[in-house]
């Protein structure tokens, strides 16, 4: 529950709009006139997918966008009109009485000064104070914000920390002159599961006792739920609702917050498929039932991997190679028709697995064999010829659908080559036959034949990497993180899709994913990596309800809640 | 991608220009080279240095001589020749003489010879241009071709290949040029076969980079996954993403290729004696500027200056047109 | 560290055979004969024969080559064969007036082209931006012979403000009087791609996210470009730099040759007129190492300005 502190306003948001000049062209409007206001000690939250103008809103604040950048509306702060102050007195703002944090720690840093001085940088801008006096005070900050050894770190360079201590670092800077407002862009979106607690309990932390405000920008509503006292929820530019945080989350009243609520797949429920937005858009919600999955253990097994090792070898020292183990002595069975999900943080080596399995990577060790009705082979030994019948059997959907389609090639191509490389299909004319079929039943028209990549959105790219997949009709598909990169509606359609594909054609999946909620939904069996070696494998509901191994406890403990995981600090 | 780029070029009105500028030039190149423009500039048509057409004809140098002082005597009573001189005189008459008097100006000016500087200009554009493009085709496509199997392969053909790409670049380019044109003969053919296989090195370092690049990419994994052999990645895959890098560079190439050629040509190592380009140009109006002779200089330079500027600014717009990103 | 140079040395041991194979099959293969050529062109068949004889070139061709790399290795070149000059001799005399020119036109170019690049990259997208990159493009189109012809007539021959060609064998008058023409026109040269370059470098780093969170800590515009970008950009500058260095030995041999310089670079445009292999070959070879070296000193002073760089 919140507490009760006197309604004092500190940022006040009134029709803003902002628009991009690009070229000689129309301007693009990136937000639409939105008005909302964050309250004195108060944590507000921006929700929005990609495209939502939440981002835009929050540089718009501080004036960090480009020169294109047209801005219009009231932006009051502490009872200043921002837009009409000149630049230099919204510069000593920044920094000072209102700050940042970005996204990206690792580009956001200045790769040549170390940590210490940028620190210090910020601290010396503001307040006139000397070099002695403004090291002591990097100490202190970096002993605030939790960053181990800071007598150590305060002389390090950016590239020595990692992802979670860069982040610390940012922090530290944005309060380092004690401001009023926060302003955190997706802080954690590119961190660790288990690190994203870590910094999300530090900010609540330091919201309290710098008794300033934080205005968070995510798109992931459990840890909103987590973390902010009110939600503003944003799409395509226009606020679709805002209220208090209990409320949005147990009694939404948007048709669009009720979607993006439910369309996410949840730890506690498992509805046969996932609700999607269009659901909520027509005035009735859709009735959700849960319909947990059914294991079948009696099917063949299709794929059989025993003591699979992979390692890089990288340069160490004067002629000497240095083996990194990158995946260790991994074995799983995976059976006709069945799905096989695969968890694990970033360095957990569960990619390089999936690129292994394909014989995209070469294996060091261990044996992957496949049965057929032909009978079984040792994929690690096979030459490339060797390989192309089986190619056809085991096909990878890729994580990020901006690059895994040939930006010059028609989407007829893209679909034909697999085809062509595989004789399948009499001529050209009865393949573009078989292209458009896969094309409708992915949910695509049969002219986006003729259109390129760039001209289709990352869902419906993804569709079209699935798609080509289905051309060789594979027996396993192996999905390496195929719907992190989407927003959590599109996600919801792709999901439903691989569903609908799996029953129609009895593949097999091997669904690799960082997110354990995605992963549970998906999966009959769980296999959890950490650093190269699974170090669990159960079924789907037994690991979620009683996790042996340590690692995978900590991993479940850090998953967002939302509001029933709130941040007790 | 192309038709986009397209789209923006065409709103580029520097660009569009620039582009209208080149195109001229290419046309005059293709009616020289079919012999319908300049293909006499070796004729010796005006006086020596003679004027431009716009100067006026400059001061008659003979009529300048004073007549020497004093009395002309008559020597025909010791001159062996006196008795045949009317014969002479007769025989001069029936013959018909090929020779044209020299026009005292041109309209650019003419050369020590009373060579047309306009017509020399005009070929020597010809010659420069086109050895500047062909040695730049040759040295981009041997470029990116290496670039491409160092990129793509790695391995021990990237060692390889890096070994040969250190040991063209640790000699100082024009060193390099220089030892080249040392075992080689002159002419065009040679300067083009010089500039072309010394200049390679910095597309191969570009495309390479490039390839390296894409090679990790998802859809090149994704042609291997489907079992598209490796050449089929690297050209049919690849190269359509690499294209507009090669074409740049291309572009940059015709450029300092040019501009070498006019300075081997100027030492006297590029185009044989014959020919002439604006090098050879350059190295004649050296010794005429004391003799406040400017013209052929300033026409080399400004034909130059013209088509070099031009194409630069075309390549500029065409790098802005194929990646907006850039400034 | 040790460790990191031993093996960098060890590995330029390929790329200075490799050099040193590519010389020899230049001009063993390709070139002219080179009995006839010291021979002269009045010889006899029979001196001709004899002159091939004592170079060994009727040798088979790998044992050809083993001579050559001996020679190398033991700095034996030989003389010149039009001058009959030992080859190491020309280099040492002739190197002190090459750097004489070069080592102040590249430090002036250098403190001029920064700035200006840093200037233009400050008032980006303005009039004087567009104006510049224009004046840029015109002045890289006019051939670097233009500048030196016009610059010899006006400057010393019409104003007479320098002398027009000369050197003195003191360092501090060829400073004074016959360095300032010659460093003048060349600057004005390079000058034009330097800025352009550098001008690149430096926008490049105004797009990075760091400038973004620099402008968020209230830094001033000033402060944004001329300490943060500065410092990042001065990576490719100090690339840049080391790919100049070993040209700087060569000189502008235009310049030389203009202005009458003695110095290296028309030394060997001089041997190239004349056929005079062995100072070709022996420029060619050792400025290869030169090269070499100056890109392991440029390796190991990025640890300086790059703390990301890990040598191993």
């Amino acid at each position: 529950m919140t507490d009760s502190i006197p309604d004092t306003t500190l940022l006040c948001v009134r029709d803003l709009a902002v628009e991009f000049q690009v070229g000689r062209e129309a301007p693009h409007v990136a937000v639409r006139g939105i008005s909302f206001a964050v309250p004195a000690e108060r944590t507000v939250a921006l929700v929005g997918e990609s495209g939502s103008g939440k981002s835009v809103s929050a540089m718009a604040i501080l004036r960090l966008l480009p020169d294109n950048a047209r801005i219009t509306g009231s932006i009051r702060f502490a009872g200043q009109e921002l837009t009409a102050l000149p630049d230099a007195q919204l510069r000593a703002l920044r920094g000072s009485a209102m700050s940042m944090v970005f996204q990206e720690p690792m580009s956001s840093l200045n790769p040549v000064f170390t940590v210490g001085d940028q620190i210090a940088e910020v601290v010396r801008v503001h307040e006139r104070i000397g070099r002695r006096a403004a090291r002591a005070r990097t100490l202190e900050l970096l002993e605030e914000v939790g960053l181990p050894d800071p007598q150590l770190r305060i002389r390090s360079y950016p590239h020595e920390l990692s992802g979670g201590q860069q982040q610390r670092v940012m922090i530290a800077m944005a309060v380092a002159c004690k401001p009023k407002l926060l302003i955190a862009d997706e802080p954690t979106t590119a961190l660790d599961v288990t690190i994203q607690k870590q910094v999300l309990e530090l900010l609540a932390r330091l919201r309290k006792s710098h008794r300033m405000s934080v205005l968070f920008i995510s798109h992931d509503l459990g840890v909103v739920g987590e973390i902010a006292d009110e939600v503003v929820v944003m799409q395509a530019g226009e606020i679709r609702e805002q209220g208090l945080v209990e409320q949005i989350f147990t009694a939404p009243t948007h048709p669009y917050t009720r979607a993006l609520l439910a369309c996410r797949p949840d730890l506690e429920r498992h509805p046969r498929r996932l609700p999607v937005v269009a659901d909520f858009m027509g005035g009735q919600d859709p009735q959700v039932r849960d319909e947990p999955r059914v294991p079948r253990p009696d099917r063949d097994v299709v794929l059989e991997v025993s003591g699979l090792t992979k390692n890089f070898r990288l340069r160490d020292g004067l002629f000497h190679w240095r083996e990194v183990p990158a995946v260790e002595g991994v074995s799983f069975k995976l059976r006709r028709g069945q799905t096989l999900g695969v968890a694990g943080e970033s360095g957990s080596g569960k990619t390089t697995m999936g690129l292994t399995l394909m014989r995209l990577h070469q294996a060091t060790a261990g044996r992957i064999i496949m049965h057929g009705s032909s009978g079984s082979a040792n994929l690690v030994d096979l030459s490339e010829a060797a390989m192309m019948p089986y190619r056809q059997r085991m096909q990878i959907v890729f994580q990020n659908p901006y690059a895994s389609l040939n930006p010059r090639f028609t989407i007829a191509h893209i679909l034909t080559e697999p085809l062509v490389l595989h004789s399948i299909g009499i001529d050209a004319r009865a393949r573009l036959g078989l292209a458009g079929d896969l094309l409708q039943r992915v949910g695509l028209p049969r002219d986006a034949l003729n259109r390129y990549p760039h001209e289709f959105s990352g869902g419906q790219r993804q569709r079209i990497a699935i798609a080509r997949c289905l051309t060789l009709r594979p027996e396993v598909l192996i999905c390496d993180e195929s719907v992190s990169a989407l927003d959590v509606s599109v996600q919801a359609q792709v999901l439903n899709l691989l569903l609908d594909l799996q029953d129609q054609f009895g593949m097999a999946y091997i669904f690799i994913s960082h997110d354990l909620a995605v992963v549970r939904y998906m999966s009959d069996e769980v296999m959890v990596m950490n650093q190269g070696r699974a170090v669990e494998m159960a079924d789907g509901e037994s690991i979620y309800r009683d996790p042996q191994n340590p690692y995978t406890r900590k991993l479940l403990d850090s998953i967002p809640r939302g509001v029933a995981g709130r941040l007790l600090v | 991608m192309w038709w986009q780029a397209t789209q923006r070029l065409r709103q580029d009105r520097i660009g569009m220009g620039a582009l209208a500028v080149v195109g001229a030039f290419v046309v005059m190149i293709v009616l020289v080279s079919l012999h319908l423009l300049a293909s006499d500039w070796a004729q010796e048509r005006g006086v020596h240095y003679a004027n431009p057409t716009f100067l006026g004809p400059g001061p008659d140098e003979l009529a300048m001589i004073e007549p020497p002082p004093g009395q002309m005597l008559d020597l025909t009573a010791v001159d062996p020749l006196a008795p045949h001189y009317a014969d002479i005189e007769r025989r001069t008459r029936a013959l018909a003489t090929t020779l044209k008097p020299r026009i005292q100006t041109l309209p650019f000016g003419g050369d020590r010879y009373g060579r047309d500087v306009l017509k020399k200009a005009i070929k020597g554009a010809q010659v420069s241009i086109v050895v500047g493009l062909a040695a730049a085709l040759v040295a981009t496509f041997i470029g990116s071709l290496l670039g491409a199997f160092a990129g793509f392969f790695g391995g021990l053909i990237g060692d390889s290949l890096e070994w040969l790409y250190n040991v063209f670049t640790s000699v100082p380019y024009i060193l390099l040029i220089f030892a080249f044109a040392a075992v080689s003969g002159r002419g065009i053919a040679s300067v083009i076969v010089i500039l072309g296989l010394t200049g390679w090195t910095g597309v191969y370092r570009l495309i390479r980079a490039e390839y390296l690049k894409h090679s990790t990419r998802e859809y090149v994994r994704a042609a291997q996954a489907i079992g598209a052999p490796p050449l089929t990645r690297m050209f049919v895959h690849i190269l359509p993403n690499v294209s507009h890098v090669i074409l740049v560079q291309l572009s940059l190439n015709v450029v300092s290729f040019i501009k070498a050629e006019v300075i081997l040509s100027f030492l006297g190592l590029g185009v044989s004696v014959d020919s002439v380009s604006w090098g050879t140009m350059l190295n004649e109006a050296q010794s005429e500027l004391i003799l406040g002779k400017w013209w052929q200089l300033a026409a080399a330079t400004l034909f130059m200056a013209v088509f070099v500027t031009a194409f630069s600014q075309f390549t500029d717009s065409l790098r802005d047109a194929l990646d907006p990103k850039l400034r | 560290m040790t460790s990191y140079l031993i093996r960098r040395i060890w590995q330029m041991i390929p790329t200075l055979v490799g050099v040193i194979l590519l010389v020899f099959v230049l001009f063993h293969l390709f070139g002219g004969d080179p009995a006839e050529i010291i021979a002269g062109q009045n010889a006899s068949a029979q001196q001709v024969e004899v002159i091939r004889e004592q170079l060994g070139l009727n040798h088979p061709w790998w044992i050809q080559l083993w001579i050559f790399f001996k020679e190398v290795v033991t700095f034996n070149w030989g003389s010149s064969w039009a001058t009959h000059e030992s080859v190491s001799h020309i280099f040492l005399t002739r190197l002190p007036a090459t750097l004489t020119i070069m080592i102040p036109l590249f430090l002036v170019t250098l403190v001029l082209s920064v700035p200006i690049a840093l200037g233009v990259a400050y008032v980006r997208g303005s009039l004087t931006d567009r104006l510049i990159m224009m004046a840029t493009t015109v002045a890289l189109s006019v051939s670097f012979l233009v500048y030196i012809i016009v610059g010899q007539w006006l400057f010393g021959f019409e104003l007479a403000w320098f002398p027009i060609q000369g050197w003195a064998p003191s360092l501090w008058t060829n400073l004074a009087l016959y360095v300032p023409l010659p460093v003048l026109l060349a600057v004005l040269v390079s000058l034009a791609p330097q800025v352009r370059l550098y001008r690149s470098f430096f926008l490049d780093e105004i797009g990075q996210d760091y400038v973004r969170t620099a402008r968020a800590k209230g830094l001033a515009e000033r402060q944004v470009v001329f300490k943060h970008v500065l410092r990042n950009a001065l990576i490719p500058i100090l690339t840049d730099i080391s790919l100049q260095l070993p040209g700087l030995f060569v000189g502008s041999f235009l310049i030389e040759v203009f202005f009458s310089i003695p110095g290296l670079g028309r030394e060997v445009l001089l041997a190239v007129n004349r056929s005079d292999y062995p100072v070709i070959q022996a420029t060619t070879i050792y400025l290869a190492v030169f090269t070499m070296v100056i890109n392991l000193l440029t390796d190991v002073l990025y640890k300086l300005v790059d703390p990301r760089v890990v040598l191993k």
